[in-house]
């Protein structure tokens, strides 16, 4: 029975997916019970199919029972449990989240919108599970399909932003499938087990340097790394408040998780590929990832941007940690990934919120408003103190991790990074929390509203979770140790 | 220098990819045409396709099917089929992103009435 949990998981809501507009013949307000429900229902089977990974070890499920090297193959290992986890709870919240939003650009277009919410969670559960490249590659399309059209929803200037996502994915996509092809030529297998058993001998094969480069330029563009990330920042301000908070937790987050995928199970760690030291590549990206992106979230005046350049930078922050190439790195840079998840999902909530209920999206916005819900205000606190890395948030204990490894590995100027990625990242916020605060003593300009019920649960169960991830980071960490135990050098 | 160009000679679909590719990049940055943008991107999305057929080509052989019970040939008598299975799942993918592409293109026509870039970025100004 829990051998079949991981198909599961992506079945029930892909099989929803496609029933829901059949069911919207019957009526348009039974889709949204139905999708909630399924992904409750996914929800559950993911935490089961966590609980009995964690009890019984990991789960390789063969597709109709073909042998891995031949057949389909995915891997529930514990690190891929945790996240598809992750992933469904913050679908289901943004969905939850999302009940009274759609009033303005997604009238009409409900039955879509889920439809596409719920095919996207079936392909981030994909991309997580999937125990070869090239399915990797199926299932990331998939998720960036529903990333385009959900983004180009409202019309208008949203429109250009998805043109661009599309073209900027599309050639990433693209420049993955080439690098899978080069893999395929050198190695004659895809599945990552087998791969891991090859790759590393042929480190010195100009396919498999091709491949490797070929494969770290198209994951980096849809991962949004640095000197590749200008698709971001539009696509993100310019979705559906109802959509923007699941793509900014997820979609950047789960094409980082193949990025690591690759560098640690694939090809194995400790090697430098014809003198060329990959994990040194891949902190120096990190460091300029992390300051540049937080120095342009500190000019920027748009909210939405603003946390969108966070999130570019907090991509720097995982690519830090993940680049000393340790055990203790690795870990670290995990944590912070999951954390970062939770951190965009709330940071793009709130700015849905106030979006929609005091029509401020831009910081001089937040000066004429007057917020006295505390829900509101408790979760920007929250959210701000794990951006900016506080003790009881798990923001801190992920940094925490990744310094941790950077000073084992000696590595300073990574260290400096983190830091200054840090201080900055106080400093946009203090911009943001400033203004909120001293509004608030001001005659409000717009009048002040009731919080409905979903936006609290939203706000609240992610501020929780915020908190839960820091005093339980040691269990999780604990965790995420054992999973990645022989890996990193 | 020699040897190289003599092994490239060797290798005419390789040549024929890279110079698809790289034409495809070139037309999807330099255009202000958003569908011979899209046109630029479907070179590289083909090229990439075409590279893996290539790769499992193979002269003499031929398809992956048990011809006889004891005909059991080697290897050499097969062309490998697994490219050509990623090939098709690999045109599916761009079918779809095809569809969404000129779906967006026509939205985008249809709001604000051109075609070209620069136009399009000075209405949204």
């Amino acid at each position: 029975m829990t051998y079949h949990l991981p198909a599961w998981v992506f079945l029930i809501p892909f099989v929803t997916a496609i029933s829901i507009p059949l069911v919207a013949l019957k009526g348009e307000h039974r889709c949204r019970p139905l999708a909630l429900a399924a992904l409750c229902v996914t929800a559950v089977v993911a935490l089961m199919s966590l609980g009995s990974v964690l009890a019984g070890g990991e789960i390789r499920y063969a597709f109709s029972g073909w042998a891995p090297p031949v057949g389909i193959e995915w891997v529930a290992d514990e690190v891929a449990s945790i996240m598809v986890a992750a992933a469904c709870l913050l679908a289901l919240i943004c969905v939850l989240y999302s009940s009274p939003l759609p009033a303005g650009p997604l009238e009409g277009r409900r039955v879509p919108y889920y439809t596409i919410v719920l095919l996207l969670v079936s392909g981030l559960v994909g991309v997580i599970y999937a125990g070869d490249l090239f399915n990797i590659f199926v299932f990331l399309e998939i998720v960036a399909l529903a990333g385009y059209s959900l983004v180009a929803v409202p019309g208008g200037r949203a429109l250009m932003s998805a043109f661009r996502y599309l073209l900027m994915g599309s050639l990433g996509a693209a420049f993955y499938l080439l690098g899978v092809a080069y893999f395929y030529a050198a190695t004659g297998t895809l599945n990552i087990a087998d791969l891991a058993q090859r790759a590393p001998g042929l480190l010195e094969s100009k396919a498999v340097i091709g491949g490797l480069i070929f494969m770290f330029i198209g994951l980096g563009i849809k991962m949004a790394l640095m000197p590749l990330h200008a698709w971001l920042p539009d696509a993100y301000a310019d979705a559906p408040d109802s959509a923007a908070p699941i793509l900014a937790a997820l979609l950047t987050k789960v094409t980082l998780l193949v990025w690591v995928r690759i560098l640690f199970w694939v090809i194995g760690s400790g090697e430098s590929v014809q003198q060329v030291d990959v994990f040194a590549m891949v902190w120096a990206l990190g460091v300029l990832a992390s300051v540049g992106g937080s120095v342009l979230a500190l000019i920027q005046t748009d909210l939405k941007k603003m946390f969108a350049y966070g999130g570019i930078a907090h991509v720097g922050l995982v690519l830090i940690g993940v680049g000393q190439g340790s055990h203790t790195g690795l870990t670290g840079g995990l944590f912070y990934l999951l954390n970062d998840a939770v951190m965009q999902c709330t940071l793009f909530m709130l700015a849905g919120i106030l979006a929609h209920q005091y029509a401020a999206r831009t910081l001089d916005d937040l000066e004429r408003i007057n917020i006295s819900s505390p829900w509101v205000l408790g979760a920007f606190v929250v959210a701000a103190l794990s951006m900016v890395g506080l003790p009881p948030t798990g923001g801190f204990f992920g940094k925490w991790y990744i310094v941790l490894s950077a000073v084992e590995s000696r590595n300073y100027l990574a260290v400096a990074a983190v830091i200054v990625t840090t201080l900055v990242t106080l400093a946009y916020f203090a911009r943001v929390l400033e203004r909120l605060f001293r509004g608030a003593r001001k005659t409000p300009l717009v009048p002040d509203v009731e919080t409905p019920l979903s936006f609290r649960t939203g706000v609240a169960v992610l501020s929780v979770a915020i908190m839960g991830l820091g005093l339980w980071s040691d269990r999780i960490v604990s965790v995420l140790l054992d999973a990645t135990r022989g890996l990193g050098r | 220098m020699v040897e190289l160009i003599q092994a490239w000679l060797y290798r005419p679909n390789f040549i024929a990819f890279v110079i698809l590719f790289l034409w495809g990049l070139y037309i999807t940055v330099v255009h202000h045409n958003l569908v011979k943008k899209l046109i630029g991107l479907y070179l590289v999305q083909t090229s990439v396709i075409f590279f893996l057929v290539t790769t499992s080509a193979k002269s003499g052989a031929t398809v992956p099917v048990l011809i006889s019970e004891a005909g059991s040939a080697g290897p050499e008598m097969y062309v490998n089929p697994l490219p050509h299975v990623l090939t098709l799942t690999a045109i599916v993918v761009q079918v779809a992103t095809l569809g969404l592409s000129l779906a967006l293109v026509a939205a985008i026509y249809r709001q604000f009435g051109s075609l070209n870039e620069d136009e399009v970025l000075k209405r949204l100004e």
